[in-house]
């Protein structure tokens, strides 16, 4: 064998799993799709002012509707983040009759670990139970108390600044000291709390330091995050599990390498290791190992997976079941309420806070409240106050036009509702393999929509966006319960689902292919339901606790 | 005093490392190059004339230097033809014969070309040989209507929202006429506004959706 372990993905799981698996002694390859990105060296746009940019910042859109049409819907794609997103027009994938996906991707050393929105959360035995409780998809084989010592570790190594507030559905970390609430968010906390007390508004739980940590240095309110950070403020692969991973002198990187699939020995019922292609020198690999950890990022391992059908699993590794590709999900998330909150004039806040706020979920817990649903949605938004963009909605030229753009702009609150998204076998991933991308492989078909639970959700979430605003003092201007395409929320998940049964999951309650046991799917393809927070700490959280049971199962044998 | 490890930057070493970085590459001005355009849309000596008057009559000097004088109208020119503000979205079928005559090889509409013709058509002539007093009145009478209730699409709003964008985003601008602070260090949620308080133009979350 060449190595222990191959991780497959280097974004946030693959770098944890990297991490993880050598400081444990093994020897591992991670293998990269894309190009290599260096900490604080590469991140080339970093200290740019909008007068640096040709296009101000703004980009070429000229060019965005031709090669990035997709990626040019992400908010945090931008002139000064393109290079961290995957060219729409070079990785192409295809849609189901019917189908409004936004497949937002991020190809190079880091994954979307460079530019994802950094909130972690818990999930809650509200979540692990979910399915159980309303018979969509299959049952987690795990709760909470599975997992919580994992969110510890978790947490202690990447740094999560987060106000604790003891409810049950969004359970407390160990937090770094909280970001703070502005004037206008505080205020709406108190009328929620005073009105509606299990009704909680915190600060967002966000993976941004806000204390010195293991030479990181601690956020500095620039808000650029996607850019890349060279304080190393916030969680990313580059600044935190890759060095990690690299100080134990046992791990290896290739980048621009494609797995294109992962061979499997049926008379051992064990993977061997993975064959790649080299990007830049146009050539097929292999390499082989004990154990493949495939961290791809969700919708690129079940790719993986499907791709690696062979004689002995004609439809595609560790898919016995049948199920492998479906039941994917992404929260169904729109603007559920803005208003201006008059009353604020005379405050303004300086800095620019990483995080915005949530509302945690309340609906459906004890008491079955949803209209419609059985189960939940939150909120997440903040109150900003706006600025010269905001002439471009207005008429005036001139002098007091021009005066009056000079001053903070009127406040105004946003909430952003993210439902449940119920967990559908309609919904699935498969290869279109009439078509083929750049490298010739078949490219990934996505057949999506979400369903009436997740309407009837967004539906209340609307109402209930515009009440609390309403009862603080705001005058909505707009509100929707329609949701964005999916994969907006770039949480999309699901498609080797979990489960007790090998003959309904694809994986067992360690992130372990049933079908064959040194293979762990620890991305987001894992997930059997979807919640309604954000999922990446618990990604992270399920990783490290499958690398834990790997690193044991080798040293007994087992695998 | 904290212990730091390597890797680790604090703000004085970013700003340090941010000057030097301006300093070996000379300072990175990103120029607006207008000859890299196609020859269509390659703008005449009158265009970019026009389109800098009245980046000024939208901005004019205050107490900082007013958007024609920044560059704003050339950034304008190079906006539109690179799609900034959808420019380059398809003009609507049933649009009017004034906006239909001014449609790019693409069908969408030369907002440059409309405004110019627009202009002059409302001066009564030359629209940049009219006073001071006679541009800035037949601009704000184009700038009313494209605001008024029901004018949603007008054309207008697309060339001013890239005015506001040139300017605002210039060094003037951002940083004069407004603050800009690229690593603001600390996040205070809560201060009193005074006549001295500006806005940042480095408020990301506010440029974004405020």
């Amino acid at each position: 064998m060449d190595f222990d372990a191959i991780v497959v993905g280097s974004g946030i799981t693959g770098g944890w799993a990297a991490k993880e698996l050598t400081e444990a002694g093994l020897k591992v390859l991670l293998i990269e799709r894309g190009r290599e990105i260096r900490h604080q060296q590469d991140y080339t746009t970093e200290t740019k002012t909008p007068w640096d940019m040709p296009f101000r910042g703004e980009g070429d859109h000229e060019l965005y509707a031709r090669e990035y049409p997709v990626q040019m819907l992400n908010r945090h794609f931008n002139e000064y983040t393109q290079s961290h997103f995957v060219n729409d027009a070079e990785s192409p994938y295809s849609t189901a009759p019917g189908t409004d996906f936004t497949w937002f991707r991020s190809y190079g050393l880091g994954g979307r670990s460079l530019t994802w929105g950094r909130q972690a959360y818990r999930w809650s035995d509200y979540d692990f139970r979910a399915n159980a409780r309303d018979g969509h998809g299959t049952d987690w084989p795990i709760r909470y108390a599975d997992l919580a010592s994992w969110y510890d570790h978790v947490e202690d190594f990447i740094g999560v600044s987060g106000a604790a507030e003891g409810l049950a559905q969004l359970p407390d970390g160990r937090f770094q000291p909280a970001m703070a609430l502005n004037a206008v968010e505080q205020h709406v906390r108190q009328v929620m709390k005073d009105n509606w007390p299990e009704r909680c508004l915190t600060i967002g739980r966000t993976a941004n330091l806000t204390q010195e940590k293991d030479g990181r240095a601690k956020c500095q309110n620039r808000s650029i995050c996607a850019r890349g950070c060279s304080f190393g403020a916030y969680f990313s692969t580059q600044s935190s599990t890759l060095p990690a991973a690299q100080k134990t002198g046992r791990l290896t990187v290739v980048t621009d390498a494609v797995v294109e699939a992962i061979d499997y020995d049926p008379d051992n019922h064990r993977v061997t290791g993975v064959r790649y292609i080299d990007r830049k020198g146009g050539t097929r690999k292999a390499a082989t190992a004990r154990l493949v950890f495939l961290n791809a990022g969700a919708f690129n391992s079940v790719h993986v997976l499907l791709n690696s059908a062979s004689e002995a699993m004609p439809n595609g590794l560790a898919n016995s079941s049948g199920v492998l590709g479906t039941h994917i999900m992404d929260h169904a998330n729109t603007l559920s309420a803005m208003a201006l909150m008059p009353g604020f004039e005379g405050h303004t806040s300086f800095g620019n806070r990483p995080t915005g706020v949530i509302v945690a979920r309340y609906r459906n817990m004890e008491t079955m409240d949803g209209a419609g649903h059985s189960r939940g949605y939150s909120f997440q938004g903040g109150a900003l106050q706006s600025t010269w963009t905001a002439g471009k909605r207005e008429a005036g030229i001139g002098a007091a036009y021009k005066d009056k753009l000079q001053k903070p702009g009127m406040w105004r609150m946003v909430l952003v509702g993210f439902a449940d998204c119920v967990p559908r076998a309609s919904n699935r991933l498969t290869l279109d393999r009439r078509r083929s991308d750049a490298n010739g492989l078949p490219l990934l078909n996505i057949d999506f929509a979400f369903g009436k639970e997740e309407l009837a959700a967004l539906a209340q979430a609307k109402a209930d966006a515009a009440e609390m605003l309403t009862r603080a003092g705001g005058r909505v201007l707009m509100g929707f319960d329609r949701p964005g395409a999916g994969g907006t929320a770039i949480h999309e998940m699901g498609g080797a689902r979990m489960g007790n049964d090998p003959a309904t999951s694809v994986l067992n309650k360690w992130s372990q292919a049933h079908d064959a046991a040194n293979l762990f799917v620890t991305d987001g393809a894992q997930m059997s339901s979807s919640a309604c927070q954000n999922p990446s700490l618990t990604y992270m959280a399920l990783t490290a606790r499958a690398c834990a049971t790997a690193v044991s199962q080798l040293r007994e044998g087992k695998l | 005093m904290t212990k730091r490890q390597p890797g680790g930057w604090d703000r004085r070493d970013f700003l340090a490392g941010a000057a030097l970085l301006a300093l070996a590459l000379g300072v990175p001005f990103a120029a607006v190059k207008l000859s890299d355009l196609p020859a269509d849309l390659v703008p005449t000596a009158r265009q970019r004339q026009l389109m800098k008057e009245v980046s000024q009559l939208v901005i004019p000097r205050t107490a900082t230097a007013g958007a024609g004088e920044v560059g704003t109208g050339d950034f304008v020119i190079l906006a539109l033809a690179h799609g900034l503000e959808e420019a380059r979205a398809a003009l609507l079928q049933d649009a009017p014969q004034s906006l239909r005559a001014h449609r790019r090889a693409d069908g969408s509409l030369d907002q440059m070309r409309w405004l110019e013709a627009e202009l002059d058509h409302r001066a009564g002539g030359d629209f940049l040989d009219q006073d001071a007093a006679a541009r800035s009145a037949a601009l704000g009478a184009l700038d009313a209507e494209a605001y008024a209730h029901g004018a949603d699409g007008h054309p207008w709003r697309t060339v001013k929202a890239l005015v506001l964008t040139g300017y605002y985003t210039s060094e003037i601008g951002g940083s004069k006429e407004l603050r800009f602070e690229l690593v603001p260090g600390r996040y205070d949620p809560d201060l009193p506004v005074t006549a001295q308080t500006r806005a940042y133009s480095s408020d990301w979350t506010a440029v974004d959706f405020g």
